[in-house]
């Protein structure tokens, strides 16, 4: 069923004009990877802050309310521009292991972000649990970009 | 111009023959793992390079002064750029002659000096009169210039790179 989905989805007239241009896809690539630098930033300043390291004059609440929009802007500019990439590949992503464990990646990422990150980015200081928080958000968002480069490079 | 750029020519092919350099490029798993590496330290580069333009701008991670932001970040941007360097010059030394002919390497190469020289003039000029505007919500016109300008040069860099294995300017 999964798989008739997106050989419907790779058929779209929008995923075959994208396929029909030869610079579209690849600046739409490279833009993701501009949003991917927002994104880490935003998410990245907050887990140092979590480990006790970068801001620490600040409190861990001030500075994950500060990094939020801008990482919330690199999400929305990676989802943007990351549906446009599957939509024209979406047979080979398919069927490509590092593109689901990309998808498996995320999902984790982005429950945990809501969940027990958000949790811990309401406190003043930063706790054990904070910590561990932090190297597991680092270790998923670091999962999820070498598995999605690694699509590209070997399927 | 052609013969300008012989003697750097002949520089990339004599380094496309050392051993070392055949190898990388002969092995199947080395080159890309190491472009991975390469994007992943780009990240930690480039994500805290932006959280600081941004406060530069005036517009992001304002609960601190300039300063402190720049402080505390900057070890981290060295980190993120010794990585991304190393990396990168890696994968130049494994196929200097793929990247040669390249135009995207090339614009990738001249727009990081231009980002360069934009950090160097902020450091020397503007970051002087830091004390006068640290903690203000707006910031001069010539810390909001260079907060605009590196956002732009190192979003050039990051899509140039990416369009590195599109060659679609080569015969």
């Amino acid at each position: 069923m999964l798989q008739g989905f997106f050989e419907a989805m790779g058929a779209w007239p929008i995923s075959q004009a994208i396929g029909a241009s030869i610079w579209i896809y690849p600046l739409v690539q490279a833009i993701h990877l501009v949003f991917l630098a927002l994104f880490a930033g935003g998410m990245m300043i907050v887990d140092l802050r979590l480990l006790g390291y970068g801001m620490r004059s600040k409190t861990v609440a001030q500075v994950a309310r500060d990094a939020r929009p801008w990482m919330i802007a690199g999400l929305i500019g990676l989802v943007c521009t990351g549906l446009p990439q599957l939509m024209q590949n979406a047979t080979r992503e398919y069927f490509s292991e590092y593109f689901w464990y990309k998808m498996y990646w995320i999902a984790f990422g982005l429950i945990l972000l809501v969940t027990v990150r958000r949790k811990v980015t309401q406190a003043n200081e930063t706790t054990l649990t904070g910590k561990v928080v932090g190297v597991v958000s680092m270790v998923t968002w670091t999962a999820v970009t070498y598995n999605a480069r690694l699509i590209g490079l070997f399927t | 111009m052609a013969e300008l750029m012989m003697p750097l020519r002949n520089v990339f092919q004599w380094v496309s023959e050392f051993p070392t350099s055949i190898a990388i490029r002969e092995s199947l798993l080395f080159s890309p793992y190491l472009t991975v590496a390469h994007v992943l330290s780009m990240c930690l580069f480039a994500g805290l390079i932006v959280m600081m333009d941004l406060r530069l701008l005036g517009i992001g991670n304002m609960s601190a002064p300039f300063s402190e932001v720049q402080k505390r970040l900057f070890p981290w941007q060295m980190l993120g750029m010794g990585l991304s360097s190393v990396t990168g010059l890696t994968l130049t030394y494994s196929d200097p002659m793929r990247f040669y002919v390249n135009i995207f390497f090339w614009t990738k190469m001249l727009v990081m000096v231009l980002a360069g020289i934009n950090a160097m003039a902020f450091h020397f000029i503007t970051y002087h009169s830091v004390v006068t505007w640290d903690t203000r919500a707006t910031t001069p016109l010539g810390a909001r210039l260079s907060g605009a300008l590196s956002i732009v040069l190192w979003a050039i860099v990051i899509v140039s790179g990416r369009l590195i294995p599109y060659n679609w300017f080569q015969n």
